[in-house]
């Protein structure tokens, strides 16, 4: 019986919140807005990320450029037999591609040539291997594109083909024969693929020639002694391991992180000076009302159980609303302008999804970063004017 | 049944100002006594009235009720020994202006967390033995000065208690009102209640159904 809820205090409380309507409702809006921001921040995050690891574990262990006056040149196609007898090394294979500008759009595209007898040397290009027949994509001069870019050439009409402008100047058709189904949506979206023979002809690429040649090593530990190995058969050349790679898309990764920690910053800052000004005490009328409560012999967990109910109210509310926009911001409508911030990997502006991840312990971290702290920078000033003598308070 | 033991109370107002409100005052009242504490503005009364109502303590001596030292009780305590046992009706009646007449009365009830039926029954109680029920649903900001003055007395006596205090019950009423007030006291010292007041106002003196003026001049009860 004494633990029933004080559902006349909860009514109390209610009616608390709706009397100060303006103050009630832009405490909502302000404490909406933050957790709003926050939420969003860490959902974006946590979409980026997961990205970036499916993106991370399709890299090449190995990729061998050639570089000459520090600049990347195509690489002698032979280079791949002489690298395929280095002890541990299983495959090796001549990649063509490179990045085709879409001036309507004014977006860059990663063209990638395949063959079909190649064993490839991503998951993701197997499932285009298994779900097209590229030799039907090779004799009809066709290719494969991601989401982005079929969204992108759709806007601009090229709806069955599209026109490449060779460095000559005339046109290559290809025609589009599907869409590119990935892993990850930040690799896959912008990517283009057809035959080596097509991309060859577009960029004019020499038979004899490759873009870079990418290594697979049997035993991941043996990649820096075939690196080594690699430097010494040809000292012209960049040697990029999949270490590297992550390093770099890391680096990227966490100088994007980097603004969003920025606005996250804002944001608690904002929070917090609330929440110092909240703290800071109550209003006349506020310990006023308390000291009319003691004197009518409410107790101070009374009158503090009857504050908790109304911060956590009124919190929660604020917080179920930031995350529900939160959720609908990132998840459905894919964070417009924010995630203008992530686009832009090598310097492209298609569209991507942002994958959905429920990751409860973000819910929480927002939770706990506001509800208690909003709840105890409202109790606090009530307890310590509840604590004073009702006579006192009221005069 | 209230008994003032060496009462001194003294107010603090900075390091070097000091102000003796209540100066070695002794004081008893009966059960079902009306008493009435006259003197003029700042003589201690309402002093007397908070020490009564155990709303602050006394800095030297006792306040004892009903044989239990209550300006010894911890602040808990003394709010369950207000609940329970008294009913307070302050000058400026003290009510929450945007609550409704209903709210405002069964306020004291809250903490208690009732039945929703007992709730209903005190309300109707007191509020039909004020004359407020047809009141019961407009906000107290809306309402006249004798009609907040029926609420705050509704609100006093909802818990039924057994001693009623009243500090400058009719500071802020006309004559008509402050005559209506009288005979709601007239009721309620008919009811056995014990009631003290504070009051500068002639009204209130010679009354035939209060048993004792009292005379509280500069913090001192004059005899």
């Amino acid at each position: 019986m004494k633990n029933k809820i004080n559902v006349y205090l909860i009514e109390y409380a209610i009616n608390a919140i709706l009397r100060q309507k303006s103050k009630s409702f832009f405490i909502v809006f302000v404490f909406t807005l933050l957790t709003f921001l926050l939420t969003s921040v860490f959902f974006i995050t946590n979409s980026i990320r997961y990205e970036l690891d499916s993106t991370v574990d399709t890299l090449p262990q190995i990729i061998v450029q050639k570089i000459k006056a520090g600049r990347h040149y195509d690489i002698d196609v032979d280079a791949v037999d002489n690298i395929l007898e280095i002890a541990g090394v299983s495959d090796a294979v001549a990649r063509v591609w490179g990045y085709y500008y879409f001036a309507n759009a004014g977006v860059n595209f990663s063209v990638v040539g395949i063959e079909q007898y190649e064993n490839q040397y991503k998951n993701s290009f197997d499932k285009i291997a298994s779900k097209f027949d590229l030799s039907e994509i090779d004799s009809k001069v066709s290719m494969v594109v991601g989401h982005g870019v079929k969204e992108t050439m759709h806007d601009s009409y090229y709806k069955e083909y599209f026109n490449f402008i060779k460095p000559d100047g005339t046109l290559k058709r290809v025609n589009i024969a599907g869409v590119f189904e990935a892993d990850t949506q930040l690799e896959s979206n912008d990517v283009i693929v057809m035959s080596k023979d097509t991309i060859r002809e577009i960029f004019d690429i020499d038979e004899s020639k490759a873009t870079d040649i990418v290594v697979k090593v049997a035993n991941p530990e043996e990649i820096p002694m075939v690196v080594s190995k690699i430097k010494l058969i040809y000292p012209d050349t960049r040697i990029i391991s999949s270490e590297d790679l992550k390093v770099s898309y890391q680096n990227i990764f966490d100088y994007k992180s980097g603004i969003f920690l920025a606005l996250f910053i804002i944001s608690l800052f904002t929070f917090f000076i609330i929440i110092y000004d909240k703290s800071s005490g109550l209003s006349s009328e506020e310990k006023r009302e308390i000291g009319i409560l003691k004197a009518i012999g409410w107790r101070v967990d009374d009158v503090l159980k009857e504050k908790f109910y109304e911060s956590f109210i009124i919190s929660f509310f604020a917080y179920t609303l930031g995350v529900g926009f939160s959720f609908a911001y990132v998840y459905i409508f894919q964070a417009p302008i924010l995630q203008n911030i992530f686009v832009g990997y090598s310097q492209l502006k298609t569209s991507f999804e942002l994958p959905f991840i429920f990751d409860l312990q973000t819910l929480f971290l927002v939770f706990f970063l506001s509800v208690p702290i909003y709840i105890a920078a409202t109790i606090i000033p009530s307890w310590k004017v509840a604590t004073l003598e009702a006579d006192e308070v009221i005069r | 049944m209230i008994e003032l033991k060496n009462i001194t109370k003294t107010y603090e107002l900075n390091k070097n100002d000091k102000v003796v409100a209540l100066d070695n005052v002794n004081l008893t009242i009966n059960e079902g006594e009306l008493v009435v504490l006259k003197g003029a503005s700042g003589s201690g009364k309402s002093t007397i009235l908070s020490l009564i109502a155990a709303l602050s303590k006394p800095t030297s001596g006792e306040v004892i009720v009903d044989n239990k030292k209550i300006s010894k009780l911890p602040d808990n305590f003394a709010s369950v020994y207000r609940r329970d046992n008294i009913g307070f009706i302050f000058q400026k009646y003290n009510l929450i202006p945007t609550l409704s007449v209903k709210e405002n009365i069964i306020l004291p009830l809250v903490p208690l967390n009732p039945p929703a039926n007992e709730i209903v029954e005190k309300l109707d109680r007191v509020a039909k033995m004020f004359n407020i029920s047809h009141k019961k649903d407009a906000i107290v900001r809306n309402l006249s000065g004798g009609e907040q003055q029926r609420v705050a007395i509704a609100r006093a006596n909802v818990n039924d208690p057994k001693i009623l205090i009243a500090d400058e019950p009719t500071a802020n009423l006309d004559e008509k009102l402050s005559l209506n007030f009288i005979e709601i006291l007239r009721e309620l010292k008919a009811l056995n209640k014990t009631i003290v007041i504070a009051t500068h106002d002639p009204l209130f003196f010679d009354l035939d159904f209060v048993d004792r003026e009292i005379q509280v001049h500069n913090g001192k009860i004059i005899l």
